[in-house]
């Protein structure tokens, strides 16, 4: 009833504004989306470009942006998974179970989006860094973590930190517990009412929530900026080698591998629209199952 | 199997959800708990199941302590008010897996699982649905679904939370009727958490009638009809009448206008007798402020004219319709089967 496209002309104008008001506004989201979103992401394509085929495969095949690549997927693939885990038994505590604390740990889990991600890098910085309060253990162990792969992860996992938490917690509040009580009268154990009853009911929402985490993952740069110590092929993930060709002038080089990244982003923007889609289709159900009749 | 529930006390923070509640019923039987919301009615079945830990007192399930025992060891059914299917399985495997969630030891084999829900799709008359999702069914088959899954595990006890409470009202006639002739079939011991009187009077081999935390009565649906040990009990199961009255003599009962009588009498709007003359002492005079002649039983409103009071009246239908009333009219009324509530006894005429 709502819909406009469903109602007569003249209907349609009283829930609409005059043509001029919705041209001007839909005009300026237009101009506002191209020049700050558009228009960059092209422009990074162009400029990688801009010198040939060749320059740009010689980029990205340059021994130190394979390194750089290397260290992001598996800054990646340790940081994603170990936060996929902590996400979902964070959300599964704080949606179907009651406890002390729980709100507490709910600020937590916000805290690394509120945090500006340099000072996350400089707390790990304080803490394993050598004049740090773990920094002279450490040292008469062997073990290395500031400016070595073990910080750029620890400073990964705490920065990504949220996005699958965040994303699940409301998920799976509206469920409520119904099904979970359903499951254990009908004699399931802990295990199976997870696995088989609230693990499917979120399945999409967690794909979301490593969709987003992964782009992040791959994409931070202030903590692991401040963690890394930029050692050329060793401790140098993507983002930071675009800022070192930069500032070496080399851009197209530079371009050539913000153009990866930006792949990335693309992929993960046309993964969130499928999932996103999905993820509302699960609300929905959970809706429609209290409203119908 | 039986169940015993003895001094029940349930608290959520400050707030006393059940009172020290004893409760008795018998194997095989049909119970209804009735109550308000907010009567605890819902939290005694939850601690019945299982799903709720009482504060103090015990459960046992037929005559074997069972207060502390796990939900899922207690071999209970439950039914929830909004369903609570599996959504994202079919309505086969929702039924299935019950049986399927089993210790390797005690599982069916794959062929007798199917024999056994297509056995209880047969039942609940949805065979040609099994492989549908919850979110294609209507809700009277839903309900359906949850409680064949509810009955896959052969429980000993069937608990019902507000089965019927989220339908409309013609599937909600035909779903209890259902449940009732089920129930006639299978025996198990069964109870169930309704608001609505009707549903229970209708349904329920026992009633029991529970108010803040606590239970009021119990007994039979003609015994809480027919004597109800209190107000509450009187004004939940039907709508009342509330006449000040005087007794005069052994069995009269006078109707004084203002409030100085002794007690209040307590009438049922089809116990109110109306009529175009007086012919006794008793009979009140009254205008008729409202008719409402559609359906089985039509409903008069009606003016005291010496206090003012509005009483509501229902009509069979013939007298009814050999009065022809009208609004605005003047008529007399008589109130029988009145009953008064003293301390502790009751006491009709």
């Amino acid at each position: 009833m709502h819909d406009p496209s469903r109602l007569s002309p003249a209907a349609k104008d009283a829930l609409t504004e005059p043509a001029p008001v919705r041209w001007l506004l839909t005009g300026l989201a237009l101009v506002f989306l191209a020049l700050f979103l558009v228009v960059p992401l092209v422009s990074v394509f162009v400029q990688a470009l801009d010198k040939g085929w060749d320059t740009y495969w010689t980029a990205i095949t340059d021994p130190e942006a394979l390194a750089a690549m290397r260290l992001t997927l598996l800054t990646a693939a340790i940081s994603v998974p170990l936060n996929l885990v902590f996400g979902i038994s964070a959300s599964w505590a704080i949606a179907k179970f009651t406890f002390r604390g729980k709100n507490l740990l709910i600020t937590l889990i916000d805290l690394p989006f509120s945090v500006s991600p340099v000072i996350s890098g400089l707390i790990y910085v304080l803490l394993f860094g050598l004049q740090g309060w773990l920094g002279p253990w450490l040292a008469a162990h062997g073990l290395k973590i500031v400016f070595a792969v073990p910080g750029i992860v620890l400073a990964t996992i705490f920065v990504t930190f949220p996005f699958v938490a965040r994303e699940l917690i409301p998920l799976m509040q509206a469920q409520g517990t119904e099904e979970e009580e359903a499951a254990l009268v009908l004699g399931a154990s802990g295990w199976q009412v997870f696995y088989r009853v609230t693990l499917p009911n979120v399945i999409w929402g967690v794909l979301y929530g490593v969709i987003l985490c992964n782009a992040r993952a791959m994409g931070e740069f202030g903590a692991v900026s401040v963690v890394s110590g930029h050692i050329r092929g060793l401790t140098n993930t993507m983002p930071l080698h675009v800022e070192i060709l930069y500032n070496e002038y080399n851009f197209a080089a530079a371009f050539a591998v913000a153009s990866l990244l930006a792949m990335l982003a693309l992929f993960t923007l046309a993964a969130k629209t499928v999932l996103e889609r999905k993820v509302r289709r699960d609300t929905k159900a959970t809706a429609d199952s209290f409203v119908r009749e | 199997m039986g169940i015993e529930v003895n001094k029940i006390t349930k608290k959520f923070g400050t707030y006393t959800a059940l009172d020290q509640v004893d409760l008795e019923v018998c194997s095989g039987e049909l119970v209804a708990l009735l109550g308000p919301s907010g009567s605890g009615k819902t939290t005694l079945l939850r601690v019945i199941s299982g799903l709720e830990t009482p504060d103090a007192g015990s459960v046992h399930f037929a005559g074997e302590e069972a207060t502390r025992r796990h939900v899922r060891e207690r071999q209970v059914g439950f039914v929830f008010q909004h369903y609570a299917l599996f959504r994202h399985m079919t309505v086969f495997d929702n039924i299935a897996f019950g049986l399927t969630v089993k210790p390797k030891g005690q599982r069916l084999d794959k062929g007798r699982i199917r024999e056994r829900v297509n056995q209880l799709l047969h039942l609940i008359q949805l065979d040609n649905l099994a492989d549908r999702y919850p979110a294609h069914l209507s809700g009277g088959q839903r309900q359906r679904v949850a409680l064949a899954r509810a009955l896959a595990t052969e429980p000993r006890v069937l608990l019902l939370d507000e089965p019927f409470g989220a339908l409309d009202a013609k599937v909600r006639q035909e779903l209890r009727h259902w449940l009732r002739k089920l129930h006639d079939e299978i025996h198990v011991t069964s109870v169930f958490v309704t608001h609505d009187q009707e549903e229970a009077l209708e349904v329920a081999d026992r009633v029991v009638i529970m108010n803040e935390g606590r239970i009021e009565q119990i007994g039979t649906p003609e015994e809480v009809y027919e004597n109800p040990v209190n107000p509450f009990v009187f004004t939940f199961l039907g709508n009342a009448n509330l006449f000040p009255c005087r007794k005069a003599g052994a069995d009269d009962l006078v109707f004084p206008s203002v409030e100085a009588a002794p007690t209040i009498g307590y009438v049922r709007p089809g116990d109110i007798h109306i009529k175009r003359s007086a012919d006794g002492t008793e009979d009140l005079e009254a205008q008729v402020l409202f008719v409402q002649g559609a359906g089985a039983l039509p409903r008069i409103e009606l003016r005291r004219l010496d206090n003012d009071q509005v009483v509501k009246a229902d009509l069979p239908r013939e007298t009814y319709l050999q009065l022809e009333l009208k609004v605005g009219e003047r008529v007399f009324m008589r109130p029988t089967h009145v009953k008064i509530f003293g301390q502790g006894t009751p006491e009709g005429t």
